[in-house]
């Protein structure tokens, strides 16, 4: 290869003197720094003044006719854009609630779980809806518009918001709550006490083909989801108006000697299972009922799913003392810093609007947040659970409403865990496990709470 | 004083010699900067958010030292940090047993001795939530290997993640399954790089190969075999991935390790400074070991030089 000659043309050719590298340099920042000035404005008037809102949440099934199709039809019905942004439960929650704290304005509507809203409220990282406007449908189930209120209309409140008046920080989107999915090849109708389940369980599980229960037995989050609607049934509380621990007395420790009752009924890896692995042995046909949040109705008779379609039927959680459901809906917030709060208004109740929830049940056969849609005879031919997810709510009973619930919940659900091994291992003296392992999670909690103080 | 000083000193004034003296100072500002950025603010940051109070996600002001007195009170995280030592005293040793046995194994030129070390090395190309991914498939007992392979076996169904000890057990394996080629690679690279005299006149004595290992070579591999487990021992104290996946941390507490339970305090109870208060305390005790461990490099180096 031949080599290039030098000329005085070539600008490459000579090396750069270092006056010129910081001449070059700062000629070079400048156009960047110039025209990053010269363009923000602009967009930052862009965004302040389109006609547009910005919503966010984590990934959910649920959320796919939303994303999919509602915030079409509102930009179609009011010309107002809904940018839709999603990702992990976990990221989400820190992005929104970096994003309120800041008030950075990046999104309009927080989508969450309805236990991040006494943080959320108390943090002010959400608007009181109250204070914009909001007007509450009326249709919309009372036990799910109660979710949305801080500080609570009922049960225990924290000393510092005792007195004030519960406003509503967030309103329900969907009402998600836990249902039993029982097979009717075993049950002829929905059993309606705890002993119903047992019974059967009893008379027709053969283990290893047919369980007679499935749970999730993993810590933390999910056992506590199967104990709660067996707590609440039996008459314990999770924390009593005075912030003690309700479930270490009689009613919270026979609710999990009932629990320890179906241990051999149920898979024997039961202490690892999550949502995944618990649903699996319903949908393969293997057990008779379960309990479990609503999202799985849109499985039970999806045949790439399921392997016994139409033969799953729901209802209410059986009752023992009362029915107890768990509820954990999914429910929306106003950014404190949001760009646009009163078309996040106008889209909150546009959706939540009886005639948009009807459309919301029959596509699908959602969880809409209003009576007159759960009990719509077009949705509910098309979708038998619909009445189930109604009777449901309205007999729920919500987790503590504290910022601390998290680690109340997870101390709960170690302990219940540590019991549910134990319980299998040793196949008897359940009365004894269950009352120490709630005594001990019972004294933690106590012992969180006044290291947190406001609660005593 | 150099003849080149002196020189300069001769021809140059006061202010140029100030100049160039500093110089390399000056050059070094914007690496330091750079540093400071990168590594030392988020650990600042760390510290004082460990002496602040967070409520409701939000930063209360100063704790003084409570977060620290809460740490120190809390049972769950002594149980923590007894996990983790647990965990890092079981797992560190056998990688490097196995990692040392398999660099050994592998040192010599045989044929296809490349492709075994590239084979040896795998595991560790794994992102470890991958092999988290990977062994919930082998261990879970619905769907996993492992229940039908004992049962056939006539050793019942272990439900390994099911039991305490079987689930810690469970995941010191995949933890030796995935790290051991680091301490291979580490291992293997000292060997090979290790002068061949003394083993050569071993050899010319009479010495057998198990007398050259022990007398030999394991006293000259001591400063890589030290730095290998330094190294390891750091990274399995962070150990996260694979615990979130597989156990998140149960049965109760049977696998929370540290930075499960440091994670758990943070994003999900939105304790913050407790949090940081952990991780803090956890950084003194793993700076500690650090600095023994250079210490007993340094002695051990001067002993083999």
């Amino acid at each position: 290869m031949s080599e290039t000659p030098v000329t005085a043309a070539d600008p490459f050719a000579r090396p750069l003197t270092r006056r010129e590298v910081l001449k070059r340099g700062a000629v070079g920042t400048a156009v960047v720094f110039g025209s990053t000035i010269a363009f923000a404005p602009r967009r930052v008037w862009a965004a302040e003044h389109a006609n547009s809102i910005t919503m966010g949440s984590f990934q959910d099934n649920a959320m796919a006719p939303i994303r999919d199709y509602f915030n079409k039809l509102f930009t179609k019905e009011t010309g107002i854009k809904v940018n839709y942004n999603e990702t992990n439960y976990d990221t989400w929650y820190q992005n929104a609630k970096n994003d309120g704290l800041n008030k950075t304005g990046a999104y309009d509507i927080y989508v969450m779980d309805d236990n991040w809203v006494p943080e959320f409220a108390a943090g002010k990282i959400i608007q009181s809806l109250d204070s914009l406007g909001f007007k509450v449908n009326p249709d919309i189930l009372e036990k799910g518009v109660e979710q949305g209120l801080w500080p609570p209309k009922r049960g225990a409140k924290m000393k510092a918001f005792a007195k004030q008046k519960p406003e509503l920080y967030a309103i329900v989107n969907i009402d998600d709550v836990e249902i039993l999915y029982y097979n009717k090849k075993y049950f002829p109708h929905a059993p309606q006490t705890w002993d119903d389940v047992y019974k059967v369980a009893k008379a027709k599980s053969k283990p290893g083909k047919l369980y007679g229960w499935s749970a999730r037995g993993v810590k933390g989050n999910p056992i506590v989801q199967t104990y709660l609607p067996l707590m609440s049934a039996y008459g314990a509380n999770f924390v009593n108006p005075d912030w003690s621990p309700g479930f270490n007395g009689p009613a919270g420790v026979a609710a999990l000697v009932r629990l320890f009752s179906f241990i051999p009924y149920m898979p024997s890896g039961v202490a690892e299972f999550d949502t995944d692995q618990e649903t699996q042995v319903l949908l393969q046909g293997k057990c008779t009922a379960l309990t479990e949040y609503t999202g799985l109705v849109h499985q039970i008779d999806n045949p790439s799913a399921s392997k016994v379609i139409h033969q799953i039927n729901t209802a209410a959680t059986p009752a023992q003392e009362r029915h107890g459901p768990a509820i954990g809906t999914f429910i929306c917030g106003i950014a404190s810093g949001a760009k646009n709060p009163q078309a996040a208004v106008h889209y909150l109740e546009w959706f939540t609007s009886s005639r948009i929830q009807k459309e919301f049940a029959r596509r699908g056969g959602s969880a809409a947040v209003t009576g007159s849609a759960l009990h719509d005879p077009v949705a509910v031919k098309k979708y038998r659970w619909l009445p189930a997810i109604a009777d449901a709510v309205n007999n729920s009973v919500p987790k503590p409403r504290t910022p601390d619930e998290p680690k109340m919940e997870d101390i709960l659900g170690t302990a219940l865990n540590e019991a549910l091994v134990e319980a299998i291992s040793k196949k008897s003296g359940y009365q004894a496990i269950a009352q120490k392992h709630l005594n001990s999670a019972a004294k933690q909690i106590t012992s969180y709470l006044k290291q947190q103080g406001g609660y005593f | 004083m150099s003849v080149a000083s002196a020189e300069i000193g001769e021809g140059g004034t006061r202010g140029w010699r100030l100049r160039a003296a500093a110089t390399p100072y000056v050059l070094l500002v914007p690496a330091l900067l750079a540093l400071a950025a990168v590594s030392l603010y988020p650990i600042f940051y760390g510290a004082r958010a460990s002496l602040h109070r967070y409520r409701y996600g939000i930063d209360m002001g100063s704790a003084g030292k409570q977060n620290y007195v809460d740490v120190f009170h809390d049972p769950v995280f002594w149980e923590a940090i007894k996990t983790t030592a647990k965990y890092v005293v079981i797992a560190v040793p056998i990688e490097t047993l196995l990692g040392l046995g398999l660099a050994l194994l592998v040192a010599r030129e045989l044929r296809f001795v490349s492709w075994i070390r590239v084979t040896l090395i795998l595991p560790m190309t794994i992102a470890p939530v991958v092999v988290g991914v990977i062994f919930r498939l082998l261990y879970a007992s619905d769907i996993g290997v492992a229940n039908p392979l004992f049962e056939k076996l006539g050793l019942g169904t272990p439900n390994i993640l099911a039991r305490e000890t079987s689930a810690f057990l469970g995941l010191v394996a995949v933890d030796v399954w995935e790290w051991t080629p680091l301490l291979f690679l580490i291992l293997l690279a000292g060997l090979t790089s290790l002068p061949q005299d003394p083993l050569e006149a071993a050899e010319v004595d009479g010495a057998s190969r198990v007398q050259a290992f022990f007398h030999h070579t394991l006293p000259l591999l001591k400063p890589v075999l030290l730095v290998a487990i330094t190294l390891r021992t750091i990274d399995a104290v962070g150990t996260f991935d694979q615990i979130f996946v597989l156990t998140k941390g149960g049965p109760g507490t049977s696998t929370q390790l540290i930075s499960i339970y440091a994670y758990n305090t943070a994003f999900t109870f939105t304790q913050y400074g407790q949090a940081m208060a952990m991780l803090i305390a956890l950084l003194a005790c793993l700076l500690l070991l650090m600095a023994a461990a250079v210490h007993f490099m340094r002695r051990t180096s001067e002993a083999v030089a």
